[in-house]
């Protein structure tokens, strides 16, 4: 059984720390609660990198440590790797607009009350 | 909160005339400009005990960044690891007056240690003064060795902390473990200085409520903002800078995932007050201080801030697989430079530089609250005279201020 640490209880990823190798389930461990909870991983992801724990669209926004850490750019399946190429930052980004970021910082405010 | 437990634990420290305690006993060289670089380095190499600080220095910087420049030298002077100190200069008004020998000396006198200045037009040249800077400065090393390590309380310490090559465990195991000592030397009467300004994006809003005042609440939002939109004027996408090439390959995605896990380690005291760069802390206690993350740049800007002790935080998932180079040598300047991962691969690569794992964390050996009080123990074995991994090398990699910019 591989093993995932979910950081938070409103977290949609959890981080994988032992390398998984499909096919194989998933122990996920929540640390505020210590309770384990199991799912199936799709693809190898590496020690380290996150594991989604439900499906997400493309726009959700990826919460870990009960904080956003930035939004998918794709639709990713629940056991699926999260990572840069299907989520992206909106923080301190000079290529994109204004009005974006704003958008992003007040769902950060949101997601911290 | 803090275990009441270790208030009374003591280290074995040098008092200054102020009371302080230093956990290493360093004559320090300082050129007051750069022209002098060559005389404080040739003094530094010549006679034992000693360190100095060469920088690129003071030309074509605005009043703010030579202002930086000029508390960088008096806090490493200040530093409680320095017995004294021995500032270098050209001749009386040569340069900017930010740099004035005798100006910079006055401040760093107000330590109550020894300081000595030799001007190079007054030693009559530039070999002239390099002989004359090595005798003054062998006696003074003499001077400062003949200083016992007495018993003093742990409360004196101040520990920086610097978090690199940060991976997945740097969020899990190595910050948290770090914040967990913090806690515990916070309430012991000690203080820790936590930086790393752009770091703060995406997690600073948590951090700001931490905050004992609103008025450093605010200046905090402040940093971040003014640090936010330095990097957007770049126009770039911030992860083609930070989180860097590393970080995103040992699973960090974006920059305020680096961030969040980067605050673990201030841990859950309450935040006493924000320093501006190189600044000391009025009191005791657990303090943000703006800096660059630069593995070169930020341990000496905690020691100028009054670290005695600099941690350094290392994930290290992305380093070469056997006895990988540190990302800094002896970069405290005055400060040693102690290295801990909380990842246990990094633990096994690295071990013959990495002082202090909390890989345990991770591989279910040892629970946090474990780690943060083994971590504590070591802390007062290095600052009772345990030498780190690093100070048992003879290299110093180059020294960057953390400089506003422009340049003219």
């Amino acid at each position: 059984m591989y093993r995932a640490l979910q950081l938070h209880p409103s977290d949609n990823v959890a981080v994988v720390i032992t390398e998984c190798n499909p096919p194989g389930k998933v122990s996920v461990t929540s640390s505020s609660r210590g309770e384990a909870f199991e799912i199936e991983a799709l693809e190898k992801i590496p020690f380290g990198h996150k594991i989604a724990l439900r499906d997400l669209a493309k726009g959700d926004l990826i919460l870990k440590y009960g904080r956003p850490i930035g939004r998918a750019t794709a639709n990713i399946a629940k056991g699926g790797v999260v990572g840069v190429h299907n989520i992206e930052g909106l923080r301190g980004r000079g290529d994109l607009g204004r009005q974006e970021v704003d958008d992003h910082r007040i769902s950060g405010i949101r997601a911290s009350e | 909160m803090g275990d009441r437990r270790w208030t009374t634990i003591e280290f074995l420290g040098y008092v200054r005339p102020n009371e302080e305690a230093g956990i290493r006993n360093y004559v320090l060289i300082v050129p007051s400009t750069r022209l002098v670089n060559i005389v404080a380095s040739r003094i530094a190499k010549y006679v034992n005990g000693t360190k100095t600080i060469i920088t690129g220095g003071e030309n074509g910087r605005h009043k703010k960044d030579r202002m930086r420049l000029r508390n960088l030298y008096i806090g490493l002077s200040l530093n409680a690891n320095v017995y004294g100190t021995i500032v270098i200069g050209a001749k009386a008004g040569f340069g900017y007056a930010e740099f004035e020998p005798s100006s910079l000396a006055q401040e760093m006198a107000k330590s109550g240690k020894p300081v000595r200045v030799l001007m190079v037009e007054e030693c009559g040249g530039l070999e002239k003064t390099v002989a004359e800077g090595i005798a003054l400065a062998r006696e003074m090393v003499q001077e400062a060795s003949r200083v016992r390590r007495e018993p003093v309380p742990i409360g004196k310490l101040a520990v920086g902390v610097k978090c690199g090559l940060s991976d997945a465990t740097s969020g899990i195991s190595g910050n948290p473990t770090f914040g967990r000592m913090s806690d515990l030397l916070v309430t012991a009467g000690g203080t820790v200085i936590f930086s790393e300004t752009v770091e703060l994006i995406g997690a600073e809003l948590d951090v700001a409520a931490r905050c004992e005042r609103e008025e450093d609440a605010r200046r905090l939002l402040e940093m971040v903002h003014e640090a936010e939109e330095a990097a957007r004027a770049t126009g770039e996408d911030i992860r083609t800078i930070n989180p860097l090439p590393s970080n995103i390959q040992a699973g960090i995605s974006t920059l305020e995932e680096k961030s969040l896990g980067a605050i673990q380690k201030s841990g859950t005291s309450p935040i006493r007050g924000v320093l501006e760069y190189a600044q000391r802390p009025p009191q005791p206690g657990l303090y943000f201080m703006d800096g660059w993350m630069s593995s070169f740049s930020l341990p000496m800007s905690l020691a100028a801030a009054g670290c005695q002790l600099v941690i350094y935080q290392l994930g290290g998932e992305d380093l070469p697989s056997a006895d990988p180079p540190m990302l800094a040598t002896n970069t405290g300047v005055v400060a040693p430079l102690m290295m801990m991962t909380g990842n246990p691969r990094t633990a096994q690569k690295a071990h013959r530089n990495i002082d202090f794992s909390a890989g345990g964390v991770i591989t279910g050996e040892c629970s946090i609250a474990e780690a943060g009080e083994a971590l504590l123990a070591k802390v007062c074995s290095i600052a009772s005279g345990e030498w780190t991994k690093g100070e048992t090398v003879c290299y110093e990699d180059p020294l960057e201020p953390y400089f506003l910019g422009p340049v003219f």
